[in-house]
């Protein structure tokens, strides 16, 4: 259910970029320009809207990630977790790698929102510090622990087969 | 359902873990890759065909770092799609051909399929170390077209087998 949830909201999201590109765009603008300290506005219009620019590339980058990251999570959450719940003996092991695999993928792309969110208040930069500590490190490190303890055991299994 | 052989399942989990591991990696140490790809791509001007002007060297160094990168994020891209789409298309090869052979090929081939992803490694790689052109065609024409190939042919025949395998089911 979390797997469809999270493509359902990459869906969600896609078809949200696309059809409000514009008014995000000019939101994120209108608070850049709130606050030109944060930015680095300096006042002048040439240098100003170079960094503006940029900042605009970025956050509409993050919400791109975000609906690919989702739709590509939502996948590899329904493929691993069956995959563990088909292969994986041992009933501790495998309800551990299922939740890891579930959170991890689910919340993983949710960074992505949250980074392009913190763009117009915070900055490119401390947007990004701010995601990847709260979300892309433990949501995407669960996710890579799971896969590889799920490779683990079935590379085991596959040894003692043949 | 039926599961997939477990080799096949098995090649299908480490590419995934690869490409969510790359993916990390290449977000932690961006500046690590191009400072490599950039020595790298110093340490091979003939293969570069760098000039010795520094506008010139610039931009072609500019692009044979973007080549490499480039590589990196579609190993990460088609890793973690390739992997659960040969997961999905074992388990219905496994469930729906009835033929032992045809079942054993398509599995092979999706197997074979599913190290498509790491020919982009290889384009990384070759892109720096044999120039961005000539890298791109090396990795194109001994892996990315082969096992990009093995995976196509083993998706249409599944199709095929599962037309034909409801085809009997009707008539019997």
């Amino acid at each position: 259910m979390a797997a469809i949830l999270l493509i359902a909201c990459a869906e969600v999201g896609g078809a949200s970029m696309a059809r409000f590109k514009l008014e995000l765009a000019r939101g994120a603008r209108a608070v850049m320009l709130s606050r030109p300290a944060v930015h680095g506005l300096v006042g002048v219009r040439d240098v100003d809207e170079q960094i503006i620019d940029e900042a605009l590339v970025k956050f509409d980058a993050g919400l791109r990630l975000f609906h690919l990251h989702a739709e590509g999570m939502g996948l590899v959450i329904i493929a691993t977790t069956m995959t563990a719940a088909t292969l994986v003996r041992s009933e501790g092991a495998r309800r551990a790698i299922i939740l890891l695999l579930t959170v991890g993928g689910a919340g993983y792309p949710f960074g992505y929102l949250l980074w392009s969110a913190l763009i117009p208040y915070y900055g490119i930069q401390t947007g990004k510090a701010v995601a990847e500590w709260v979300v892309w490190i433990p949501f995407g490190g669960a996710t890579i622990v799971a896969a590889w303890w799920l490779v683990a055991l079935v590379g085991a299994r596959l040894v003692r087969r043949t | 359902m039926r599961r997939p052989p477990l080799v096949v399942v098995f090649v299908a989990l480490v590419v995934i873990a690869l490409g969510e591991t790359a993916g990390a990696l290449m977000s932690q140490l961006r500046p690590q890759i191009t400072g490599y790809a950039r020595a790298r791509v110093a340490a091979n001007p003939q293969a570069h065909g760098l000039a010795g002007s520094a506008e010139y060297d610039a931009e072609v160094t500019a692009r044979g770092v973007y080549a490499a990168e480039a590589g990196l994020s579609f190993f990460h891209t088609h890793a973690q799609g390739l992997g659960p789409l040969v997961i999905f298309a074992g388990t219905v090869a496994a469930s729906t051909v009835r033929w032992r052979l045809a079942r054993g090929a398509v599995a092979a081939l999706l197997g074979l399929g599913a190290l498509f992803p790491l020919g982009y490694l290889l384009y990384s790689v070759a892109a720096l170390e044999r120039g961005r052109d000539a890298g791109i065609e090396m990795a194109e024409r001994y892996v990315l077209t082969p096992l990009g190939s093995a995976a196509i042919v083993g998706l249409v025949a599944l199709a095929v087998l599962m037309v034909v395998g409801r085809g009997r089911d009707r008539d019997a």
